[in-house]
């Protein structure tokens, strides 16, 4: 199996689940999550000498994913920035449901999160990245990161829970 | 509900996914991968014919749309102008009212999907004709806003509307592309 890469295997099998969750949540359909997080680990598996030392190759399967799918829409679309960067979404109607096994009301709620508090949850909170790993990963401090998920998670508890703001854990 | 409560509902979510592709297949992937890094030539020239292949087949068979100037629509979220040339400016500046967008769109003669969340309709399927030329024709220069020539728009193609998320983030452009026209997608 793995063409003598057995670690790769067991690779494969520790972290396929997480990083197809992380990808989804991004991307919102389950049908292209799989699709593309299958790539990123056949990618991997090419270029295992390499992506094996990496710090976090887990993290390094979903960014590969995340990018090829930002590829994917670049090939076949013509892109136009949003006229407010910070322009945030409103909540699906409807019609517009996720297509996934995920509460669709975390799904809109990690949606809304800024792009860098995004990362730090993707990391620390999905993939069990420690703080030093996620902080290497994202070439900021454990510092920043502990912010960033701490303003992750007060967004989230607003979206989530409207009437419970501020309770100290 | 403390923050770790409010973790641990999140990472529940995970539990209810699950990557069913078998190793085997990635393996076998991942080996023609490998095999198409050893033989560049032969996979840069694959897509050069294939793109060669796009253009051939391209066409423009413009439609005809009503020209004639309309008052703006002036929303929040996102506007619509109509020029007198027959182009249409879409300005979003929310992700807001996407059903408002598409309706208006299509009121002005676009057949149109547009979603801001989650998945593409099942309907829509990717327009078989699509070219850089023809996207060129359609949309124009990179904006904001997008310019839609809708008189570039072929009879059987309409267009769709989605967000870009960028790698882990939050939606940060949006995407225009072609797809076929039908009922279930774009309307018309």
């Amino acid at each position: 199996m793995g063409a003598n890469r057995p670690d790769f295997a067991e690779f494969y099998r520790r972290s396929k689940d997480e990083c197809l969750f992380t990808v989804l949540v991004s991307v919102g359909d389950r049908d292209t999550a799989q699709d593309l997080v299958a790539e990123a680990f056949a990618r991997a598996w090419a270029r295992w000498r390499t992506v094996s030392r990496h710090p976090a190759p887990a993290a390094w399967v979903v960014r590969t994913a995340l990018n090829a799918h930002v590829s994917r829409w670049r090939r076949r679309r013509r892109e136009v920035p949003l006229a407010d960067p910070g322009a945030i979404a409103d909540r699906p109607t409807a019609g517009e449901t996720f297509d996934s096994p995920v509460d669709p009301r975390i799904m809109v709620a990690l949606t809304r999160l800024p792009e860098r508090q995004r990362q730090v949850v993707a990391l620390r909170l999905f993939l069990d990245l420690d703080t030093a790993r996620t902080a290497a990963a994202l070439g900021i401090a454990p510092g920043t990161v502990q912010a960033h998920l701490g303003r992750a998670i007060a967004a989230l508890r607003a979206d989530l829970m409207p009437e419970q703001k501020e309770i100290p854990s | 509900m403390t923050d770790d409560d409010l973790i641990t509902l999140v990472r529940e979510q995970r539990s209810n996914v699950h990557m069913d592709t078998p190793v085997e297949q990635i393996v076998g992937r991942g080996r023609a991968l490998r095999a198409r890094r050893r033989l560049p030539g032969v996979a840069a020239g694959a897509l050069a014919v294939a793109a060669a292949a796009t253009l051939a087949v391209t066409a423009l068979q413009p439609t005809g749309h009503h020209a004639g100037p309309q008052p703006p629509i002036h929303l929040t979220a996102w506007t619509v102008t109509r020029q007198a040339d027959g182009t249409i400016t879409v300005t979003v500046r929310q992700l807001r009212d996407p059903q408002g967008l598409q309706s208006t769109l299509r009121a002005d003669g676009v057949p149109a999907s547009v979603t801001f969340f989650g998945h593409e309709p099942r309907a829509c399927q990717r327009y078989p004709k699509m070219s850089a030329i023809l996207m060129a024709e359609v949309f124009g220069g990179h904006g904001p806003p997008l310019v839609i020539h809708s008189k570039a728009l072929p009879h059987d193609a309409g267009i769709q509307l989605s967000p870009l998320h960028h790698a882990h983030g939050a939606p940060i452009a949006l995407a225009a592309g072609l797809v076929r026209a039908t009922p279930g997608c774009t309307g018309t």
